[in-house]
């Protein structure tokens, strides 16, 4: 696997010539506000990113960035007062099975279908099946890309919060929509679990090369999944680098490129809530 | 204390080759017979209420009291073993049982359309808090001289006050139920496509589903009293009476153990219902899901 990433970061960086044409999602100068009892929230301020095919996008940034919001933006659950997001060309306007988000909570798979059910559901809801046949088939091969074969008639509750992200994960997959929106999935895991996981997300990706707009707070996290990674600085959220990462995964966490990266992140959040401490102080 | 260094003590490191056998200890073992049984639900509550009716059979056989005012447990199951048997029970039964289904059933259709109103806009949302504010407390028997009014004396009056008792009490928890369900569980319903009735019917009703019970345990225990006591009053101008008419007549004609007997088939329905029904529901529905121990 380690090979793999590395030749198709290879590829990556040869063939700057043939960038794909358009990207999967294009969002431009997009400001989502939002209100609380007593206050109006800007919680991103014109930020634009692209995601191209079978990109692993990381959006990265401190609590309070608006990484979250914004993916579900992109999901269509919140509405920008300024500018727009594209996916393949059409406005998003409201939720849809063509953008499949994967939340952190466990309690995202519905308790009252097993893990199959939780799929099939999807499938046939979403419009991507007619027939409950063919959702079970579909159903049984994601179960097994994530290793959950005999736990298919399993109802949510008897499964570990690993298994859950799992289910939800082949439930995302399963749809095979345009893009995958995970919103720190991995977060609630043990330590442990969240690496497994993380080594299994990548396994997935290698094998379908799905595209996927993830969001985390953890910056050893982003540097491992992402291919890309845009860095996001807090109040209101703004964009504030985008670095590769394809280089980088497990098998790299050792090396110096990796360590590098890494406290170039570290640096570049930790220099905002220096900045933003000063105008605290100012104010 | 002050004079004692501080610090991390140091030990030598160590690997267990190989594990000792678990020989001591049961690792695994069945549990004994009276522990088995005493985790059977119905055994623990079968033998309370076998206590009950031996302090009861004991009182009247030690102190004997009137028959008239207070029939031994004994007489009194005789006369419910009799009125069984000769079918005069069920029929009562069935008649209270048949005009408590209308209304639950009525009751349960209107709930729905306030519930729909009030999931999809905030003036039903408003009109259903307040609706369910002003009826709940009000017990439904009181409706009845308004309901006569209307409606006659018949069955249409007995439905009436049935179904006040049962929709406030079903709209009130199902609302409170379906404003409980997770955000997260709402937007996976709308990622996957689903508005409006099919949201409401496979992501709200289903997550809500333990509250909705509650309220439908409560709506039929508030609409079995209200219709029992509903009978009480005007069973006698009804052409056929049910349960409560049978208390109210035996009663008047001083045949006591007629109408323990009628008590206790009210208990029993009651039981019934609670016990086999509405628990055959919750194993198959939310125990299943793990919404519930």
């Amino acid at each position: 696997m380690p090979s793999e990433v590395m030749t198709t970061g290879a590829a990556d960086a040869t063939s700057a010539a043939s960038k794909p044409n358009a990207p999967i999602l294009d969002v431009e100068g997009v400001t989502i506000q939002y209100k609380t009892k007593e206050h109006l929230i800007t919680a991103t301020y014109r930020v634009d990113f692209q995601v191209f095919e079978a990109d692993r996008f990381v959006i990265l940034g401190p609590s309070g960035c608006g990484k979250s919001t914004l993916l579900k933006a992109v999901a269509g659950y919140l509405h920008p007062v300024e500018g727009e997001m594209r996916l393949n060309g059409t406005s998003v306007t409201e939720p849809g099975p063509d953008r499949v988000m994967v939340f952190q909570e466990f309690d995202q798979l519905l308790p009252w279908k097993t893990v199959k059910e939780n799929i099939t559901f999807a499938l046939l809801n979403g419009g991507r099946c007619a027939s409950k046949n063919e959702a079970n088939d579909i159903a049984m091969e994601y179960i097994q890309k994530v290793k959950l074969d005999r736990f298919e008639d399993t109802y949510p509750h008897m499964l570990s919060g690993g298994m859950k992200q799992r289910v939800a994960i082949a439930r995302g997959m399963a749809m095979e929509p345009a893009i995958l929106l995970m919103d720190e999935p991995f977060a609630a895991l043990d330590a442990l679990t969240r690496r497994q996981m993380q080594e299994e997300l990548l396994a997935l990706w290698e094998d379908t090369k799905f595209t996927v707009l993830f969001v985390t707070h953890s910056i050893e996290e982003a540097v491992i999944v992402g291919s890309r990674i845009l860095i996001m600085s807090p109040h209101p959220g703004q964009v504030k680098a985008e670095l590769n990462a394809h280089d980088h995964s497990h098998a790299t966490i050792g090396e110096d490129g990796f360590a590098e990266l890494q406290s170039k992140i570290h640096n570049m959040i930790f220099a905002d809530r220096v900045l933003e401490d000063e105008v605290v102080n100012h104010g | 204390m002050s004079d004692k260094a501080i610090g991390t003590y140091v030990r030598p490191e160590f690997e267990v080759d190989t594990l000792k056998e678990a020989t001591n200890v049961d690792v695994e073992r069945q549990l004994s017979l009276v522990e088995r049984i005493s985790n059977i639900n119905a055994v623990r509550k079968m033998s309370i209420l076998l206590g009950l009716v031996i302090l009861w059979q004991g009182y009247t056989m030690i102190a004997q009291p009137e028959p008239l005012l207070f029939p031994s447990f004994v007489s009194s199951a005789e006369v419910l073993w009799e009125t069984i048997v000769s079918g005069e029970m069920f029929q009562k039964v069935w008649v209270s049982l048949y005009v408590l289904l209308l209304g639950y059933a009525a009751g349960l259709a209107m709930a729905a359309l306030f519930l729909v109103l009030a999931v999809s806009t905030r003036i039903g949302s408003d009109f259903l808090s307040t609706m369910t504010a002003m009826f709940q407390p009000l017990p439904a028997i009181s409706l009845l001289p308004l309901a006569m009014l209307w409606f006659g004396l018949g069955i249409p009056s007995l439905v009436f006050v049935t179904i006040h008792s049962v929709l406030w009490a079903v709209a009130l928890s199902t609302h409170v139920g379906f404003m409980g369900v997770s955000e997260t569980l709402r937007m996976v319903g709308r990622n996957y496509g689903l508005r409006n009735i099919p949201y409401i019917l496979k992501i709200l009703v289903p997550a809500a589903f333990p509250a909705i019970l509650i309220g439908l345990k409560i709506g039929w225990a508030f609409a079995w009293r209200t219709l029992i006591g509903a009978e009480l009053v005007f069973g006698a101008a009804a052409g056929k009476g049910g349960l409560g008419w049978m208390i109210f007549e035996k009663g008047d004609n001083l045949d006591t153990p007629y109408v323990f007997a009628a008590l206790f088939m009210v208990i029993l329905v009651g039981l019934i219902v609670e016990n086999v029904i509405f628990r055959n529901i919750e194993l198959n529905t939310i125990s299943k899901w793990g919404m519930q121990r």
